[in-house]
């Protein structure tokens, strides 16, 4: 089964967008900060991170910037989610490396779809 | 201290005007007429403490006998004067001696106006910037946003699951995914409408107006990153860059630096259009010396050494640094780098924002920023990991310059060149290397300006800032 590690630290999101993405046949692990996040994709490596960019203890872009620079990792497919939809926030994302950019609020069935697309599954 | 020439007859006038004798006069003040009469004459210079003893007895303030108000009110007319909204007007000194002469009353009223009129524009400024910059409002803002997704996520949960809801309740789980459906719409035009933006363009000075005009346009200009080209680079020695700016001037009298200029709504008078012809030669210039892709592929090999670029394209560091924020061209853009060159007395003659950067207008930026600390120490580089009251992080880079003065007695000509960029990707520099940028780490806490800034404690405050904290 497809393992996605949703790094996100409002619980309700991380409820929600469990249900639906295991209801769609993914096995789902969740972080709740930065550094959780870190310790998770070493321990247990998903195929796929949902990435939320305002994260708490090492803001998300550091989070994918780690993420990038680790030759272990730097093939993830990271889905980055932000409630700062703003182009320079997007670019930055670019620089630094991401697969997809979501924005909040964002529909259910927009964020399935870009996991089906990226991860397969 | 020396008196004014029209001393002695203001002291007659104002002394007839009010019906006293010279003798009763000079009896309260305690001096003979005879001297009071030279006085009157002009043939003895008062000051200090007789000056203000016959300011009392006429009933006047002493700036008022010794011209020093009248001094000051010819200034302030004289920045009223200056005023780029006015030069239509063409005001004259002359006129304005006359009028300060002859109606100080409208005089002064003038001066009033025009004070209250500067600070209302300054609190515009300062209120449109602190809502784009507010901390509190971004994090309320994205508080909004978080609830308003986390409510749309699972009403849209409810909804595909509404078969199992019995009816009458089916009908409110439907209610609940129309609403959220609409506060998630709203939480973002709110999100969109805060977010940080170019600082609105007013009528300015054409150095301003230039500013804005290179800033729409992304500074970056394709059409004339593609004459570069054919106009080639000049060969290697000396002054290199005045050859291409010659070779520029040559090649193009008109042609495409005249369209961009004439098309350009934001510059509205000759002078801005001459300086945005003078500053698009020399981008043109310094597209021959250091063509788009060579530079950029050096740059990146250089991990944006400017000096290291500097000797490589024979150029000074000034044009290198102007040159890696033109940077843009989509799809093979170089780290994005903001600028900033200020002169000794902070004047601000260049500037370059970043997306979350904020660069003053008017006025001076944070006094703790590096492109001020780089004149303490000309010539060194000074690195400097700064952050933003709502917790942007930035990467500066600054030295001051000497530029040569014009001859031995004239004082040193120092600029200080600021680059900066976002501290996140300060790594793929040289600069970023042996700083620790990670969230975690210290920088030093500094503001766009103190007007708008959010910290209240800080020890280098010039002013209050406009919204209370």
């Amino acid at each position: 089964m497809t393992r996605v590690l949703i790094a996100e630290d409002d619980p309700n999101i991380v409820e929600s967008l469990s249900f639906v993405l295991t209801r769609d046949g993914f096995e789902v692990a969740a972080a709740l900060d930065g550094d959780d996040a870190l310790r998770r994709l070493h321990s247990a490596p998903p195929d796929l991170m949902i990435l939320d960019l305002m994260l708490p203890r090492r803001n998300g872009f550091e989070v994918l910037k780690l993420v990038r620079g680790d030759p272990a990792l730097r093939t993830l497919p990271v889905i980055v989610l932000t409630a700062k939809g703003q182009p320079q926030d997007r670019r930055l994302a670019e620089q630094i490396g991401v697969q997809g950019f979501m924005t909040k609020p964002f529909s259910n069935t927009d964020v399935v779809e870009a996991v089906r697309r990226l991860a397969g599954g | 201290m020396a008196s004014t020439p029209l001393l002695g007859p203001k002291i007659r006038d104002r002394r007839r005007a009010l019906g006293i004798t010279q003798t009763s006069l000079s009896a309260t003040l305690g001096i003979s007429a005879s001297y009071l009469n030279l006085i009157e004459a002009g043939k003895r210079n008062i000051g200090g403490s007789l000056l203000k003893r016959i300011a009392e007895a006429l009933g006047l303030a002493v700036d008022e006998l010794d011209g020093a108000a009248e001094r000051r009110l010819l200034g302030d007319l004289g920045e009223l004067a200056a005023e780029p909204a006015l030069s239509a007007l063409q005001l004259e000194r002359q006129s304005a001696a006359e009028l300060a002469g002859r109606h100080p009353g409208w005089a002064r009223a003038l001066v009033a106006l025009h004070r209250g009129w500067l600070e209302r524009g300054r609190a515009v400024g300062a209120l449109t910037d602190r809502l784009h910059q507010d901390p509190f409002l971004a994090e309320s803002v994205h508080d909004l946003l978080t609830r308003a997704t986390a409510i749309r996520s699972s009403a849209e949960i409810l909804e595909s699951a509404r078969e199992q809801v019995p009816d009458p309740h089916r009908r409110f789980v439907s209610i609940v995914g129309e609403e959220s459906r609409r506060l998630a719409d709203l939480a973002q035009a709110l999100a969109a409408f805060f977010a940080p933006a170019h600082a609105g363009t007013r009528a300015g000075t054409p150095a301003e107006e230039v500013d804005d005009f290179l800033l729409d346009r992304g500074n970056h200009f394709p059409a004339l990153e593609d004459a570069a080209g054919a106009i080639g680079a000049p060969a290697s020695g000396a002054a290199r860059f005045a050859r291409a700016r010659a070779a520029v001037e040559a090649a193009y009298p008109d042609g495409p630096l005249a369209d961009e200029v004439r098309a350009s709504p934001l510059l509205t008078s000759d002078t801005a259009r001459r300086r945005a012809r003078r500053a698009l030669e020399s981008y043109l210039a310094a597209a021959a010396v250091m063509p788009y892709e060579a530079f950029l592929a050096a740059a990146r090999r250089a991990r944006y050494d400017v000096d290291a670029l500097a000797r490589e394209f024979e150029a000074s560091v000034e044009q290198v640094s102007h040159r890696l924020t033109t940077l843009r061209r989509p799809g093979a853009e170089g780290l994005p780098f903001g600028l900033m060159r200020v002169d000794a007395a902070g004047f601000t003659s260049k500037r370059a924002p970043l997306p979350r950067l904020p660069l003053p207008r008017r006025g001076v930026a944070c006094p703790l920023w590096a492109v001020y600390l780089a004149l303490q120490s000309p010539g060194a580089i000074v690195r400097q990991l700064a952050e933003l009251p709502d917790g942007a992080r930035f990467l500066f880079v600054a030295r001051a310059i000497d530029k040569r003065g014009p001859a031995f007695p004239m004082p040193r000509r120092l600029v200080s060149l600021m680059l900066a960029c976002d501290a996140l990707v300060a790594d793929q520099t040289v600069y970023g290397d042996g700083l620790d940028v990670a969230s975690a780490a210290p920088a030093t806490p500094v503001g766009a300006n103190c007007r708008v800034c959010a910290r209240a404690a800080c020890a280098y405050r010039q002013e209050d800032a406009i919204v209370g904290a």
